[in-house]
């Protein structure tokens, strides 16, 4: 009886003990995988963008900052890529149309950032942009030619990219909203069309109401 | 006294950078050899330990039940994805799991495991049977990358590896369940 009584409350103290453990590791049962513990990190640190260099897919060449006063729609892919990229700029092809067209160019630019320079140069990039029919103005395509520049910029996003030795990549993929002060302001979910279009118009909704 | 000895060095040769990041560049091998070992280590090096502190263990730990939910707790704690990711990317992560693998899973099997009745090891591995099924599935159809730090392939690699090991330990319960060694001896 006396013994069991110990074990019981050894037994108490080890299962709170994991569940505080588990609660810990997990963000309050929030974050189960470490992508999702990026994007909770994300969205509270609202990091700025580095400034980096640009050359697009009709070989311009010009730094981000360019675009400041408007908010940018940024994803990452390379070109070469045959899974989850075409899905990810089908997607965003898709919000591209479900947001008004008065938005665009002059509130909104969106941006497909190739993380493959070597490989991805402007013609290339231009063949994409055409595949997915962008104008290459109101959604440019483009890579960024300085390694260093580029490797901030992911990392200051945490796009984690590991090559795999045979010419492709594993990458984590998001849709990214940035502001106009160049904060990133949204990391969404790139399978869910609907929610981070109407999520961006709100946004663009907001700022209008706001000017006026 | 030369359990420990072995415990210890297979803790430290574990320990080695270079050793470690072998391990560690697979997630099967990082999952299913690294941590299993770790465990190993500190199963080896209890035995000493418990030795010593035979009476708190004999008052806390009178029926195993205590000692072998830590074992669970740390395990499953371990095969969340995320805890697997930052042991690769944060050095604290890093030392935590190797100090509560050997210490707060291989520890309190040692002690557990033996005074727990035949049902309630059969109940462990039937708990561990369904855990690594589930895991399995988890990592073989999941949707997307788990882990930021592996390729989608290695996922798939440790998923059929939890589905072959539960294999195993539904072949161990049959065994347990249909056959009675007292009748071939």
């Amino acid at each position: 009886m006396h013994k069991n009584f110990h074990s019981t409350i050894a037994l108490l103290v080890v299962v709170s003990f994991g569940i505080i453990l588990l609660f810990i590791g997990t963000d309050g049962f929030k974050a189960f995988t470490e992508e999702s513990a990026r994007v909770n990190r994300l969205m509270e640190e609202q990091p700025k963008v580095p400034n980096v260099t640009l050359e697009d897919s009709k070989g311009r060449t010009y730094p981000i900052s360019e675009f400041e006063g408007k908010f940018m729609f940024i994803t990452f892919l390379y070109t070469a890529c045959g899974t989850v990229c075409p899905q990810l700029e089908y997607n965003m092809a898709q919000v591209y149309d479900l947001l008004p067209q008065k938005y665009m160019g002059d509130e909104i630019v969106f941006l497909s950032i190739s993380f493959d320079p070597e490989r991805d140069e402007p013609e290339t990039l231009e063949r994409y942009r055409k595949a997915f029919k962008s104008d290459g103005e109101t959604w440019r395509m483009a890579r960024i030619v300085d390694k260093t520049e580029l490797n901030t910029l992911l990392e200051k996003f945490g796009v984690i990219v590991i090559p795999d030795g045979q010419g492709n990549f594993t990458h984590n993929s998001a849709f990214y909203l940035v502001d106009k002060t160049g904060s990133l302001r949204e990391v969404m979910d790139f399978t869910k069309i609907e929610e981070a279009a109407e999520k961006v118009e709100r946004i663009l909704e907001g700022e209008q109401v706001s000017k006026r | 006294m030369t359990q420990f000895i072995y415990g210890l060095l297979l803790y430290i040769f574990l320990m080695i950078p270079p050793i470690a990041a072998l391990f560690e560049s697979m997630m099967i091998t990082h999952m299913h050899m690294q941590m299993p070992m770790l465990v190993i280590s500190g199963f080896l090096m209890s035995g000493f330990l418990l030795r010593r502190s035979h009476r708190f263990f004999e008052k806390w730990n009178h029926n195993g039940i205590p000692g072998i939910t830590l074992f669970m707790m740390i395990m499953i704690y371990w095969t969340i994805p995320r805890t697997m990711d930052e042991a690769l990317t944060m050095q604290t992560m890093e030392i935590w799991k190797f100090m509560s693998l050997p210490f707060l899973a291989g520890m309190p099997l040692r002690d557990s495991w033996k005074k727990l009745t035949k049902a309630g090891k059969n109940i462990i591995i039937f708990i561990f049977t369904v855990k690594y099924f589930g895991m399995g599935a988890l990592y073989i159809w999941s949707e997307e990358s788990l882990c930021n730090n592996y390729l989608v392939i290695d996922q798939l690699t440790l998923g059929w590896g939890f589905i072959t090991t539960a294999i195993c330990l539904v072949i161990y319960l049959v065994y347990a369940f249909t056959v009675n060694p007292s009748e071939y001896e």
